[in-house]
């Protein structure tokens, strides 16, 4: 029995349960795509569940850490080139430049980490705004690796199998499968790291620092190791945006890329699991499917981040929680008022 | 040799007198607002092309383009003062960081919208040589350097003498402390941001006759330069931004001519890093302001 007036409504207990069944309910949908859709919304498709990628590396950076950084741009295009340059210099697969591109990301990441994380608030925003220009310039200025704006063509397509049993994929349906996979199991692995012992450790570095530190939280080596897992998130979607156009440019370090990175996560809700997946289908998908130009996207993105950061600071994902809640309390015939359940986790942190 | 490095540090102050104009204008909003306007250079490219409108469809005088830009620039601004500036005041860092990023957005690729993406060429200027001290320069640089002097000069009276610049002080120290003494925060706010843009946009104008190209995604590598001129010369310091233009200027066209030109715009990015890490109250303030 609650005695303060502002304690959280109990969840139901089929909370988990609705929700379970409507993730899974959303992934056999997306199973079953290929067959419905045609080939141009499934390329919309794939499209966003690669920036899915990045993007849970900024949800994890910004929503669960506190710091905002836009240069996770930057590491998708590392990601991006890593995969290219392994490709074409020794030959590798597709698997092998995938983990390489996610471990090289990281990699970059922590010499740039070590000096920006002294840094706080607007100063840090300003710093990784400053990697953005850099890594445009570096691309096009080291001819020799990156041959300069002509880019890199010809990423080979993923192969699997052994021997005679090559299996190649190049087309559309192959790839979303392909990617598919590969971003539930991103998914998954960010559940799990944001349900650990180390995700309420980022959780306290966002909501207090100073507290966090004081409780034995060793916040630096966090904040280092969060800047890079959320790089090594963004050098696998770069290594996937790579193998799926075969064509990587300096291009790929424009602002365009953190700038939409940016508005999945505030779109879709900051330091919720479904915000990056709610702003990619979202935001990514449908402005794709709509065929927007770039520069109308660019625009209508502005008008949502103005609107998002006055008027609905937490994004998107409120109203699915909204949905799943009401959903789990159809069938009940009265609400649960003696459950003490409710207090334990908080609004944050789902 | 000398006489090349003294060129270079010649336009090193030119261009650096640019950069001063376009960061007095973001240090003045960050002393009022506490909030980093990343949309700056969006204002400088905003005036560069309503000038560049008036030269080519409009075919009015370089000298009436001046004016029309900065008005046009000031317009805007007004507007975006009025829907996104004024609500910032007293929000947290991010989401000032978030709203201005936004605003940049919806300029930059309206423009690129309306005019397309491609160079364009700035037809207009006093681009006739004059020689001075040995070294040829155009007209147009001697009077960017002329009208970044005149500026400081004003600004440092304006904010010493007027009831504006007065009430611009009072806010950048103490926000609660003008709102019991019935000072108008917003409208200060406003105010600020409409000076601020304008001399952003001035400046735009009057470097186009040297840069020669406008296009949309001019106002990007700006906007990261005034961020260097604006540590270096200490967060709103509007007297130190006048040094810092004029020293990341001449380190960037010493860059240029002794390194190589593709370096140049790296080395606001170095300075600004290494301004961060090492002196992130400035060069010129003895302790962090802010």
């Amino acid at each position: 029995m609650s005695i303060t007036l502002d304690s959280p409504r109990a969840p139901s207990p089929r909370l988990p349960a609705v929700r379970w069944g409507l993730s899974l309910a959303c992934l056999g949908a997306l199973l079953l795509a290929p067959q419905v859709v045609d080939n141009y919304f499934l390329h919309a498709m794939v499209l966003s569940m690669i920036f899915l990628l990045p993007a849970h590396g900024l949800n994890l950076i910004l929503g669960y850490t506190g710091m905002l950084s836009l240069a996770q741009g930057v590491f998708f295009g590392i990601g991006a080139y890593a995969s290219a340059l392994m490709g074409i210099h020794f030959g590798t697969g597709f698997v092998i430049n995938f983990l390489f591109a996610g471990l090289f990301a990281a990699l970059v990441a922590l010499p740039l980490g070590i000096p920006a994380l002294r840094l706080r608030a607007t100063s840090f925003v300003m710093c990784t705004l400053g990697l953005v220009v850099i890594a445009q310039a570096v691309a096009k200025n080291w001819v020799d690796l990156t041959r300069g704006d002509m880019g890199l063509s010809g990423v080979s397509r993923p192969k699997f199998g052994f021997g005679d049993n090559v299996f190649t994929v190049v087309q559309i349906p192959h790839y979303f499968y392909l990617i598919l996979g590969v971003a539930v199991l991103a998914t998954l692995a960010f559940i799990a790291l944001v349900r650990s012992p180390a995700g309420r450790c980022m959780v306290a570095i966002r909501d207090n620092e100073t507290l966090a530190e004081s409780l034995g939280i060793p916040t630096w080596t966090y904040k280092l190791l969060v800047f890079m897992l959320s790089a090594a998130f963004a050098g696998f979607g770069g290594s996937l945006y790579a193998h799926y156009e075969t064509v990587v440019s300096p291009l790929v370090f424009q602002m365009y890329y953190s700038n939409t990175i940016l508005i999945i996560v505030l779109g879709g809700g900051l330091g919720r699991m479904s915000g990056a997946i709610i702003g990619s289908f979202l935001f990514v998908a449908v402005t794709e499917a709509l065929r927007i130009t770039p520069e109308l996207r660019m625009v209508l993105y502005g008008v949502v981040l103005l609107i998002l950061v006055f008027m609905f600071p937490h994004g998107m994902a409120p109203l699915v929680e909204r949905l799943t809640d009401f959903l789990s309390r159809v069938g009940l015939k009265k609400p649960l008022e003696h459950s003490d359940a409710g207090s334990v986790g908080g609004p944050h942190g789902r | 040799m000398f006489n090349f490095i003294f060129e270079q540090i010649v336009n090193g102050i030119i261009t650096g007198s640019q950069y001063a104009l376009i960061a007095a204008g973001m240090t003045m909003i960050f002393g009022v607002l506490r909030a980093i306007n990343f949309a700056h250079g969006e204002y400088y490219m905003l005036g560069t092309f309503a000038a560049w409108y008036a030269i080519e469809r409009m075919e009015t005088s370089y000298a009436t383009a001046i004016i029309i830009g900065v008005v046009i620039a000031a317009l805007i601004s007004a507007v975006i003062g009025r829907l996104v500036m004024q609500r910032l005041v007293g929000a947290p860092f991010q989401q000032g960081v978030l709203a201005t990023l936004g605003v940049s957005l919806i300029l930059q690729n309206a423009v690129i919208l309306a005019f397309g993406g491609g160079y364009k060429v700035f037809n207009g200027g006093w681009i006739e040589p004059v020689e001075i001290l040995g070294v040829g320069m155009a007209q147009q640089r001697i009077l960017l350097i002329v009208v970044a002097i005149l500026v400081f000069a004003s600004l440092e009276w304006m904010v010493r003498k007027t009831r504006m610049g007065k009430s611009i002080r009072a806010v950048s120290q103490n926000i609660e402390c003008c709102q019991v003494n019935g000072i108008d925060v917003e409208s200060v706010v406003r105010r600020t941001f409409l000076l601020g843009t304008a001399l952003a946009a001035l400046s735009g104008i009057l470097t186009a006759p040297v840069n020669v190209s406008v296009y949309g995604g001019m106002g990007e590598a700006i906007t990261l330069k005034t961020f260097a001129v604006i540590v270096m010369g200490g967060m709103g310091n509007v007297r130190g931004t006048l040094f810092a233009g004029c020293l990341l200027g001449i380190v960037e066209s010493l860059v240029s001519g002794l390194v190589g030109l593709q370096y140049r715009d790296t080395v606001a990015f170095v300075a600004l890093l290494a301004m961060l890490m090492l002196r992130p109250h400035g060069l010129f303030s003895q302790r962090a302001r802010f």
